[in-house]
């Protein structure tokens, strides 16, 4: 029972539609039900992660059938890398939604319903063996994050929500097409119907067919990464969604993107994947996202959108990662998605925190926060170095795996990247004396400085970052065997050449 | 001299037809068409299928044909005289039925090949009607009573649309 | 060999006796007609299912066949009567327009798509086309006050004759080259032939083109937009649905039968009318203004969808063009019938639904996200089979292409949504519902999603359906 993926798959979406049954009228309820809800959730998943075992592959499986002439099966499973995402999307699922206990005043039972089911559907996502389920999961999200941005958004939120999803959409269809050229071919090599995972990653197509299957799926993961140029749907997204919507866009659903990446591409196709102008497309569009997200924060008036382009940078070092091809790079990648969820999530809620006091997100209107705010000034800090990548919290940690892998792949790659970590740093800590230091302006005067609640939100954000940066080392065990499995298929000889 | 019989029966046909599109007075244009289902009821004797020739002489001629005269003349269409006659992409349609008429053309210049031989009239088999009436009563007999569940169909329909609307009491 | 007879024509005769019948009721309210509909429904369902005992036999000299395609089939043409029958009567009320007639004329359209359906000869086909669609002039312009209506069934039955007319000249060619009128004879008579033969290719042609017409394909979709617009709405609901259906059934069977081996000759025309038609229709619908020529254009793009089915030709594509046909009509009715309770059609009128409805917004929601192939909605599944049949087929490109066209159409559908999030502010539509109407939306909306999420019942019917 405690370990019933399924049970805490669908708990949000049963918590969801109890909560339709709550009447309107008293939103205390609707709003403590709906966190209650989302806390056990992120409990009952912190349990799980301290049950995981590092030293076995897919754990706390529940295999079901579903659709058994095409060969989808209700397959769940963790390993190391879907455990942490896991975790750390339960625990910023709710940590985001107790930070909008107050921001939300319209249609407060529909605002926390979607959430619900929001919250299952990524959920979902990483907990699926099957691909075809997977697949599900990922469009399936796009639904009630459509409306949140929609609904309870910013001035332009319906173009923006317009503009994700259709955008998002195109390339998952390529996706969805891409994915059926690879059921094909196992089927074609066995004889048999079958979307798991396991048995996707035994085809190994080659050649033209791998080609087509690849970019397919780039197309697809790319746009949802993103991938430069395929990014223009996100700052509209991050900065006209409610906070809520901005932290589970940016520390969440980014992720299915570059999960999309090392669960279907990497293992999938792994011979395109090796080719050397496959290798130089994706290495150099990681590099321009980090180099061009960087420079384009540089110039942002708009707090939302800094850190939104700034999550373009980041992703752009995970995907470098990820395309350096060794266990260095790979498991920073990994790692750096964990830390990314993190550290953007808390500067979501910080804005959030912000804009529930001043109603704007021009950088301009704040100043001088150090003063009335000391301890929102000092949260906001630490969420800063985190996603610098500056010692001794746990961005730095992703990142230097990152840029390791990446030098031992090629040198100049690596230093560009290196030029990004450079301009990271200069955005952030330009962002934070503009927020915070210099002269305070009389409008920033009055402030009230963190609440209890908004302390009880941020705390788990700190002490992650901090631990993580500390010590790494039980999530670097974690990711060990996922690591491993990956490098077997794309570099065999990886591990004897090293010997 | 059936080649004659045919080509002089088809032309009937096919000048009925024009005079039918072309004029501008109705009953001319019925007068026409009577022309034309005349030269067809010729080209079914020539194939020697006289009980067609004679149906369609009585029915569509002496039946429908009487009754669009009727009608032409209850009804008072000096205005639809007046109207203009053509629409105004004509030179479109035109070249459109070259082109068909050309696609026949080539086609029927290249042998028509593979075309199974046509099968002679038959002359003096005897058993016209009765050949018919097997047709349509044994062979065709679904098609057959579907078709008159089509005409109700469409004598309601036609009723239903031309009565006004009543008046709500 | 007199039971045979009957037998296989019972459906199709127990709807045309109890149409005709209807036409000489006259009650007050029209619900005794609806219950008249629905039990001369079910006494059809009732002799469908019975057929499935007798698989295999032919009536009337081999003109009609028993077997589970033409029985699936039938069975869409029934449910979507039957649902837009059921969602109309208010609508028709409202209308002043509620007489016998209109449910008579359902009644008599669906024995002819029977014949469509079940027909296994090119004149019984005919008839049967020919039945449906003169039916379908009337039910057109049956608000006989509104122009539009009267309009729309001119330019319906204009057009309609024209390809009736066109359709007909192909079988006649078919016949001449073949002898005989009975689809297994035409097979082997064909098959000794080449299929680059120019006088097949002037036979196929025709024959495709009609049927295109019948189901609003591009390039011969140009009657769907204004018809769609102006027949009262649960006519376009059961226009856009079982007609296309039983013209499916048609086309299918005229394709796996006697012309399956002619593949060469109507398969340029058929990718291009699928390539076309999603491209006309998810092109023109994001421009429009008014719901119901939206979702008319949109329906051409879906029967793009069903063409690619065609164009893999493999089994998995006919099975997918069977389970989207099920799966359309279903979505469509339940769109095109909420429809029907507004007063006003145009895409403004949605305005904030969300909010002064919201149980009718979600069913909306729901059959839109399914009209759009959204997971995990049935429209999803069908155009996954899609898809998945045309991976199977190595036609990737047109793979890539459909997938394209399926982010297009949410733009559109989408709008939609949007409209019913906005604040609701002046004039809003009024809607007015029906039980009868609650019903076949909410079971179209349920089972939108419900397939979508156990898919399995439909799949395996759909590969039964063809053995």
């Amino acid at each position: 029972m405690a370990d019933n993926l399924t049970l805490i798959l669908f708990l949000p979406m049963l918590g969801g539609l109890i909560l339709t049954l709550l009447p309107s009228s008293k939103p205390v309820l609707v709003k403590f039900w709906a966190n209650l809800v989302l806390g056990c959730n992120a409990l009952w998943t912190l349990t799980l992660l301290g049950r995981f075992d590092a030293t076995h592959d897919l754990q706390f499986i529940q295999r079901l059938p579903w659709i058994p002439s095409l060969g989808a099966e209700f397959f769940l499973g963790v390993d190391g890398y879907s455990m942490l995402l896991f975790a750390m999307t339960s625990a910023v699922g709710f940590l985001a939604s107790l930070a909008s206990w107050n921001a939300i005043d319209t249609r407060l039972k529909e605002f926390y319903v979607s959430l619900l089911i929001l919250q299952s559907c990524v959920a979902g996502v990483f907990l699926a063996v099957d691909a075809l389920l997977f697949f599900v999961f990922f469009e399936a999200s796009l639904i009630p994050m459509f409306f949140l941005i929609a609904i309870w958004g910013g001035e332009q939120r319906r173009m923006a929500a317009m503009k994700f999803i259709v955008y998002t959409v195109a390339g998952s269809m390529l996706l969805l097409v891409g994915l059926l050229l690879l059921y094909f071919e196992h089927w074609r090599q066995t004889g048999f119907f079958s979307f798991s995972l396991p048995a996707l990653w035994a085809t190994k197509p080659e050649g033209d067919l791998g080609l087509w299957i690849f970019w397919l799926m780039f197309a697809g993961l790319a746009v949802k990464v993103p991938m430069a140029p395929f990014h223009t749907w996100l700052p509209d997204a991050h900065t006209e969604a409610p906070t809520v919507g901005s932290v589970y866009l940016a520390s969440i659903m980014l992720k299915m993107g570059t999960y999309g990446f090392l669960r279907l591409v990497l293992p999938g196709v792994p011979e395109t994947v090796k080719q050397a102008n496959v290798l130089w497309w994706m290495s150099v569009l990681a590099l321009i996202a980090i180099v061009y997200g960087a420079l384009v924060c540089l110039k942002q008036k708009d707090w939302k959108r800094l850190i939104a382009y700034s999550s373009v940078s980041h992703m752009g070092f995970c995907m470098l990662g990820m395309f350096s091809l060794n266990p260095a790079g790979i498991s920073g990648s990994m790692l750096q998605q964990v830390n990314h969820g993190i550290s953007t999530g808390l500067l979501f809620i910080l804005v959030g925190l912000m804009y529930e006091r001043r109603h704007t997100r021009e950088i301009s209107e704040y100043g001088g926060l150090f003063g009335p705010m000391p301890a929102f000034s000092f949260v906001f800090l630490i969420a800063a170095v985190s996603s610098m990548g500056l010692p001794p919290l746990n961005g730095f940690v992703g990142e230097l795996r990152i840029l390791t892998g990446a030098f031992e792949m090629s040198v100049p790659w690596a230093l560009w990247a290196g030029l990004g970590v450079v301009l990271t740093v200069a955005y952030l800590l330009w962002c934070y004396q503009r927020v915070t230091l210099g002269e305070t302006s009389a409008k920033n005067l009055g402030l009230a400085d963190l609440s209890g609640r908004e302390w009880a939100v941020v705390l788990p954000f700190l002490i992650a970052a901090i631990g993580i940066g500390v010590y790494p080392q039980p999530a670097f065990d974690m990711l060990e065997r996922p690591v491993k499995q990956i490098m077997e298929k794309v570099r065999p000889n990886y591990y004897a050449q090293s010997n | 001299m059936d080649a004659a019989l045919f080509y002089t029966f088809a032309a009937i046909t096919l000048a009925g037809a024009l005079a039918t599109v072309t004029r501008r007075n109705p009953v001319h244009c019925a007068l026409g068409l009577i022309f034309s289902l005349l030269g067809v009821a010729g080209l079914f004797l020539l194939q020697a299928a006289e009980l067609l020739f004679a149906v369609q002489i009585l029915l569509y001629v002496g039946g429908v044909m009487v009754l669009f005269l009727f009608v032409i003349m209850l009804i008072h269409l000096e205005q639809a005289a007046r109207l203009r006659q053509y629409s105004r992409q004509w030179p479109v349609a035109l070249a459109a039925l070259f082109a068909v008429f050309l696609e026949i053309y080539v086609l029927a210049q290249s042998g028509l090949p593979g075309l199974p031989p046509s099968p002679q009239p038959r002359l003096n088999a005897g058993g016209n009607t009765e050949r018919i009436a097997d047709s349509l009563f044994y062979v065709y007999a679904l098609p057959f009573e579907a078709a008159s569940l089509l005409l109700l169909i469409a004598i309601v329909g036609a009723v239903w649309l031309a009565r006004k609307k009543e008046q709500p009491q | 060999m007199q039971f045979n007879n009957l037998f296989s024509i019972l459906p199709a005769a127990v709807l045309a006796l109890f149409g005709c019948v209807l036409l000489l009721l006259r009650f007050d309210s029209s619900r005794p007609y609806l219950i008249f509909l629905a039990f001369a429904e079910l006494l059809a369902a009732i002799g469908l299912w019975r057929q499935t005992d007798f698989l295999g036999f032919t009536g009337f000299r081999g003109a009609i066949l028993i077997d589970p395609f033409g029985i699936a089939f039938n069975a869409i043409c029934l449910v979507a009567g039957l649902i837009c029958a059921v969602g109309a009567y208010r609508y028709m009320e409202r209308e002043d327009e509620d007489h016998p007639e209109f449910y008579g004329l359902i009644l008599l359209a669906q024995s002819g798509m029977y014949l469509m359906n079940s027909g296994t000869e090119l004149i019984t086909v005919f008839i049967g086309l020919e039945i449906t669609a003169v039916s379908f002039y009337s039910l057109t312009g049956f608000l006989r006050s509104n122009p539009r209506s009267s309009e729309a069934a001119l330019k319906y039955l204009l057009l309609g004759a024209f390809s009736s007319g066109l359709l007909l000249y192909g079988f006649s060619i078919l016949y001449g080259l073949s002898g005989s009128t009975h689809y297994l004879n035409i097979a082997s008579m064909l098959a000794t032939r080449n299929s680059r033969d120019p006088l097949i290719l002037m036979a196929i042609l025709p024959i495709v083109l009609g049927l295109l017409f019948k189901i609003a394909a591009a390039p011969l979709h140009m009657w769907a937009p204004d018809a769609y617009e102006g027949a009262p709405t649960p006519v376009t609901a059961y226009l856009a649905t079982a007609s296309k259906a039983a013209g499916f059934a048609l086309l299918l069977r005229l394709i796996l039968g006697p012309l399956h081996d002619l593949r060469p000759a109507w398969e340029g025309l058929i990718t291009f009318a699928a390539i076309a038609s999603l491209t006309v229709g998810n092109l023109a619908a994001i421009t429009q203004s008014s719901t119901k020529r939206l979702l008319a254009y949109s329906s051409i793009g879906h029967v793009g969808y069903i063409l690619l089915g065609l164009v893999a030709g493999n089994k998995t594509g006919i099975e997918a063009m069977l389970l989207y046909l099920l799966v359309y009509t279903l979505m469509t009715t339940g769109a095109f019938l909420l429809l029907s309770a507004l007063d006003r059609e145009g895409v403004t009128d949605f305005r904030g639904l969300l909010y002064r409805h919201p149980g009718v917004a979600l069913l909306m929601i729901l059959l839109l996200l399914s009209l759009a192939g959204l997971p995990p909605t049935a429209g999803f599944v069908a155009k996954y089979m899609i898809f998945l049949s045309l991976v199977q087929a190595r036609q990737y490109w047109v793979a890539v292409i459909a997938a394209l066209y399926v982010a297009v159409s949410l733009y559109y559908y989408f709008r939609i949504i949007r409209e019913m999030l906005h604040n609701p502010d002046d004039s809003p539509a009024t809607l007015t519902i029906s039980t009868g109407w609650r019903a076949a939306v909410g079971l179209t909306a349920i089972l939108s999603l419900g397939l979508g999420l156990n898919p399995e019942p439909v799949l395996a019917w759909a590969r039964s359906a063809l053995r």
